[in-house]
């Protein structure tokens, strides 16, 4: 996937640039308003990740720009303005979803997907990862066309991880991802543990390949 | 005790005071002045005596009238000294008398001026008595007196009136300034009103007052703005940090101290994360930033809560029972969201293993109980910013958001500790 990271804070373009940087995906980046709109005009890309407060000018104008030239690319703003109505100005512009900073690279690489996904499988509402197969529609998982049923949490868990296959994930991000950011849960994870035991359990009764592994008791990592 | 009571109460005991002293003195000075008159009344007498003997060379014919009686006794020559008495004689049937005094007695005797002084006439001598009524005196001091104290009790009564009228009306501005105080909302955008008074000292305390709520609103807004602004700022170097540690633990295989180390500060940075969004949350929730006006079912969304906790219940074996009937609320969906969780959220972090939960929704309040620590929390501080348990893990803000989002939507957070069950009701 093509990706443009619009972002004018070095060190967070540069993590996520890192982040998503895998055999396969292609990373551009700008710094400033000149610089994104330079980019936009002339390429298009799958998604792109887009900061509303830069230097030159505002996000919300790259993003009046793209609809109005019918661009199809799809757009995740990030931003620090946590208010309801950038929100809704923002996806009232066409963006496909919004994130707060400060976010988890895993949460924003699940977004992404998640974009992307809706993008480029028009109609298809499956996704395939090796032995399993996932109806995004009816939100249940095949492995080796054999059932599995999973919970709410378990689901959403597993595609999780689909999306940041490869990637350590904390358990932080997994909590926040699971249960949102208000619960306050830092100091007990237990239950994820037990969500994960029951979701691994349940892909290798039904056939499936280990996975899922603990990565130095501060996350799993979903190995493919 | 009331400006207007203490006031009136000073003004009208010296009123009385002075009064009664000025009462008194009257008395005194018209009584002698009646007394010295009736004195000239005897003396002219005594003159006309001793004209008379002078002439005539014997003692005047004595008549007898009702309002002055002569007496005339032999006496030693030189015992008689010349002075004035008080004395009681014997009144006579007198028609005009007793119809000016019917009820009084007719053998009564009656109150009287006496000149008891002497005469020669040839070699005798003889003691005089001249005796008048000072009844008519009296009666003449009473109506006076009677006038006079009519009068000031009008007065008495008048300025009563009038001060209480005057002042209430008078003091009219300040009870308005005073009711406007009381109105008085560091968070409000309304400001106090200049009242309109031709009195200086009250024109002088609204300005000073408008003064100074405009500083102390403005003192607050630079507050607020600089903790927006701060926790803003914040983010944008959270989010580095947030960001590199996850790059961090994507680049190589850590020990098992090391991935101790970089859990720690997972968790420190969560916290700084919730404490940071909680600021900004606080002060929009103040700003008023977040009203919108969405018809929420609240029994839909706590079920959908309760559902969404389920894990972490049964992971603390926590008993919930809920209660719920059909409510509907007018409010925005984020806030009420947001209330509920922290509810719910304190129901189960500050609760023990094996628990219990109680939620209760009526149409009129919704009512979260969960079990606990076994004493009741302060009430007065639970609800103050950063104010919570030593064990607590929370930021410290997430009653004061609650209690700030029912005051924005009119509706009331209690706390009460009933049968150790920690009870929040929230009061539609």
């Amino acid at each position: 996937m093509k990706i443009l990271i619009i972002e004018d804070e070095k060190g967070l373009r540069e993590s996520i640039e890192e982040y998503f940087s895998e055999a396969g995906n292609i990373c551009e980046t700008a710094s400033n308003y000149q610089e994104a709109m330079g980019k936009v005009s002339i390429y298009s890309y799958d998604c792109i990740l887009l900061d509303i407060t830069l230097p030159g000018g505002s996000g919300i104008e790259i993003l009046k720009y793209l609809k109005k030239n019918n661009n199809t690319d799809g757009v995740l703003i990030i931003s620090a303005k946590n208010s309801l109505d950038d929100r809704l100005e923002g996806l009232d512009l066409g963006a496909d979803d919004y994130l707060v900073k400060p976010f988890h690279l895993s949460e924003l690489r699940a977004r992404v997907t998640a974009i992307i996904r809706r993008k480029t499988f028009n109609g298809s509402n499956q996704l395939v990862f090796n032995e399993i197969n996932i109806d995004l529609l009816a939100k249940t998982a095949k492995v080796n066309d054999q059932s599995v049923k999973l919970t709410r949490k378990e689901y959403a868990l597993l595609l999780y991880f689909i999306a940041n296959k490869g990637k350590v994930v904390s358990k932080n991000a997994i909590a926040e991802h699971l249960w949102g950011d208000g619960m306050d849960l830092a100091n007990n994870f237990d239950f994820i543990y037990s969500h994960i035991k029951n979701l691994r359990k349940k892909l290798m009764e039904a056939g499936s390949n280990d996975y899922i592994q603990a990565a130095y008791g501060m996350g799993y990592k979903f190995t493919s | 005790m009331k400006l207007i009571a203490r006031y009136n109460r000073v003004n009208l005991l010296t009123t009385i005071v002075v009064m009664l002293i000025t009462g008194i003195v009257y008395y005194q000075v018209i009584s002698l002045i009646l007394i010295k008159q009736l004195e000239k009344n005897l003396q002219v007498e005594e003159d006309e005596i001793y004209e008379y003997v002078d002439l005539n060379h014997h003692l005047p014919q004595v008549f007898k009238s009702n309002d002055q009686q002569i007496t005339f006794t032999e006496a030693k020559p030189g015992s008689v000294e010349r002075h004035f008495i008080n004395t009681v004689y014997h009144n006579f049937d007198n028609p005009k008398y007793a119809k000016r005094h019917p009820h009084r007695d007719d053998d009564e005797y009656e109150t009287g001026r006496g000149l008891i002084t002497s005469v020669t006439v040839g070699a005798k001598y003889y003691k005089v008595l001249i005796v008048v009524s000072t009844v008519e005196a009296e009666d003449l001091i009473q109506i006076i007196f009677g006038i006079t104290a009519g009068v000031i009790l009008l007065l008495f009564v008048t300025l009563y009136v009038t001060n209480r009228l005057l002042l209430n009306r008078l003091w009219q501005p300040f009870y308005d300034l005073l009711k406007e105080l009381r109105l008085f909302d560091i968070t409000d955008s309304k400001d106090i009103p200049l009242e309109k008074t031709r009195i200086d000292e009250f024109e002088e305390l609204n300005q000073a007052i408008i003064g100074m709520s405009t500083r102390v609103k403005g003192d607050y807004k630079e507050l607020k703005t600089f903790t927006e602004n701060a926790s803003h700022e914040l983010l944008t170097p959270i989010a580095v940090i947030n960001s590199k540690m996850d790059t961090l633990i994507q680049t190589d295989t850590f020990t098992h101290k090391q991935s101790k180390l970089l859990s720690d500060l997972y968790g420190a940075i969560s916290k700084l994360t919730r404490l940071n969004q909680s600021l900004l949350l606080l002060v929009k929730i103040e700003n008023r930033l977040l009203e919108r006006n969405e018809h929420i079912d609240l029994k839909q969304h706590i079920e959908e809560l309760l559902i969404q906790f389920e894990e972490i219940f049964l992971d603390k074996e926590l008993m919930v029972s809920s209660d719920l009937v059909e409510k509907e609320v007018v409010a925005s969906t984020y806030l009420i969201d947001i209330l509920l969780n922290n509810l719910l959220g304190n129901a189960i972090r500050h609760n023990h293993a094996g628990g219990e939960i109680r939620v209760k929704l009526t149409s009129e309040a919704l009512i979260v109980q969960n079990t606990g620590a076994t004493e009741a929390l302060q009430h007065d501080q639970i609800f103050t910013r950063f104010h919570k348990s030593t064990e607590s893990e929370g930021s410290g803000l997430g009653l004061t958001i609650s209690r700030q989002i029912c005051e924005n939507l009119n509706f009331t957070l209690n706390y009460s500790y009933q049968s150790s069950f920690h009870t929040f009701t929230v009061n539609f």
